[in-house]
């Protein structure tokens, strides 16, 4: 557990966030801001629950009391309730206009918020290329954070060796 | 990946343990979800806007020749017992004749339950969902059916598609890969002993989700569990189909450690209870389809475990697809004003002509 100063609350969106929980595991980290306020709401919780599982925190948020979050927090609550209301949502579009709301319940969801399936054949190879620069980026990122730097050098000259192939 | 032997027909008896695995896992299904980019999602769509999308769907298909073989079906010019008879048929989840309007199938016709179910709802939760059954643990066999079908799609249609997150899909529930596998495991052996709790909290923490027989009630009929895989953004297909198999092997595993168990501890007790089965299904003239589920199940387990003999070797997988009340109800062209008593003595009667009476 790390404290990081100057963010956001993930939930209310408004407050600076004092309560920072990340956690690492294999391939996944998971981060948590909350401010005060919402993390004193969230007292409910066993601290044990609290500390050994953030994406079972966040499931349990959204299912116990998703309206009121949204309805008095944030001002794309109508949209969003619909959203957490129906769990569906209405065209392709909506994933990006509502990224900021869907980013949380998907990672409560799936424990993860990055795709790593197969890339349609009608996505340019540019993109393709791009796609795997940035899953790259990530992991390289991750290998700093728990200051493997063996493994992020190597990550840094696959990247570097990707990026010159899209150019050329 | 899969196993040859258990996608033979008559693969019982050739070698034990391949007709052991073969009554364990029923079958495999795998299915992905995919829709058309800058198009609504069916569920924000009216009527008439359904319509054009199946239209869409179907008019590309009919160019490729793989995909013209399939018969192409509107929900809402079948009767309520042909509809039935497909859900069971195809294995596709109750849902899906939840509302009729607007929506539409593609299945590919198929003369015994042995062969590969193919069917492609259209417009349900997203525009297409591709989806293939078939008999015993052929996850791997599956899964590249429904790829192949979706690249015929693929080279007519634009799916909609983001490099963050993967196929969109109408909930993000199902958003990445849109694949899902799963098993239909009959784990009789398990289900009656103390391991089972264990078992399920163990599958659920893997992100496995556990259902029975029936999709549109939790309740768990025949000893008929639907284990399938939940997670689809985070992981790639093939690691997907990699872990499910690897649980396939496990569930085998589990449901053979507890026959050992079983027969060790209380083999009378278990003899006894196949023989009550025995019973009931030879003589009850009224058998409820759950009822019938619960009996057949434990007297497959008996032949199995080698504690009945002077019976018909039969397909428990292949028997619960033919006494569900519409299949019933359509092959003993009963109408629709048969009462609940009446296909109950059809079916007791199916049974017993199928596997108890020579």
């Amino acid at each position: 557990m790390r404290i990081i100063n100057n963010m956001t609350c993930d939930f209310c969106k408004k407050n600076v966030a004092t309560v920072h929980l990340i956690r690492v595991q294999n391939d996944s980290v998971e981060k948590v801001n909350i401010c005060s306020e919402c993390a004193r709401d969230f007292s409910f919780f066993s601290e044990d629950d609290f500390y050994k599982d953030l994406s079972n925190i966040l499931s349990k948020i959204f299912q116990s009391d998703q309206e009121s979050i949204y309805d008095s927090r944030t001002s794309q609550s109508l949209a969003s309730i619909d959203i957490k209301k129906k769990q569906v949502m209405g065209c392709p579009h909506c994933y990006g206009e509502f990224r900021s709301i869907l980013l949380p319940i998907i990672k409560a969801i799936h424990r993860d918020t990055q795709y790593r399936g197969k890339i349609p054949e009608a996505v340019p190879r540019k993109v393709k290329l791009e796609k795997s620069i940035s899953d790259l980026r990530k992991r390289l990122k991750r290998e700093i954070f728990i200051e493997n730097f063996e493994e992020a050098a190597r990550i840094r000259d696959k990247i570097k060796q990707l990026e010159k192939n899209i150019y050329e | 990946m899969n196993e040859p032997g258990s996608l033979t027909p008559g693969a019982e008896g050739s070698s034990g343990s391949s007709s052991q695995r073969s009554s364990i896992i029923l079958s495999s299904r795998s299915s992905i979800s995919r829709n058309l980019s800058n198009h609504k999602f069916p569920s924000s769509c009216s009527g008439e806007e359904k319509d054009q999308l199946i239209g869409i769907i179907k008019n590309s298909s009919l160019k490729a020749e793989d995909l013209s073989q399939l018969c192409f079906l509107k929900l809402s010019g079948m009767t309520k017992v042909q509809r039935q008879v497909l859900l069971s048929d195809y294995q596709i989840d109750e849902d899906f004749i939840s509302s009729l309007s607007g929506r539409a199938i593609m299945i590919k016709p198929r003369t015994s339950i042995k062969e590969d179910a193919l069917a492609i709802p259209l417009c349900w939760n997203d525009h297409l969902k591709i989806q293939c059954a078939a008999p015993g643990n052929t996850i791997g066999h599956v899964y590249e059916v429904v790829g192949a079908i979706e690249k015929q799609f693929e080279s007519r249609l634009n799916f909609s598609f983001s490099k963050e997150w993967g196929y969109l899909t109408s909930s993000p529930a199902s958003l990445g890969t849109a694949l899902e596998i799963s098993l239909l495991v009959h784990l009789p052996a398990l289900a009656i002993s103390p391991d089972i709790a264990e078992f399920m909290k163990n599958l659920s923490k893997i992100g496995c989700a556990v259902g029975g027989y029936s999709s549109s009630s939790p309740e768990v009929t025949g000893n008929i569990f639907r284990i399938s895989s939940s997670r689809t953004l985070g992981k790639s297909e093939e690691e997907i189909v990699e872990e499910m198999n690897a649980i396939c092997l496990n569930i085998v595993d589990e449901e053979e450690s507890a026959r050992r168990k079983l027969l060790k501890k209380d083999r009378l007790g278990a003899k006894d209870n196949v023989f009550r089965s025995y019973g009931l299904l030879k003589y009850a003239r009224i058998l409820s389809f759950e009822e019938a589920l619960e009996l057949l199940s434990i007297l497959r387990l008996g032949l199995d475990l080698g504690i009945i003999g002077k019976i018909r070797d039969f397909d428990y997988f292949e028997i619960i697809n033919m006494i569900g009340d519409a299949h019933v109800i359509s092959s003993f062209e009963m109408g629709d004003r048969a009462t609940e008593d009446e296909i109950d003595l059809k079916r007791a009667k199916l049974i017993r002509d199928s596997i108890l009476e020579d």
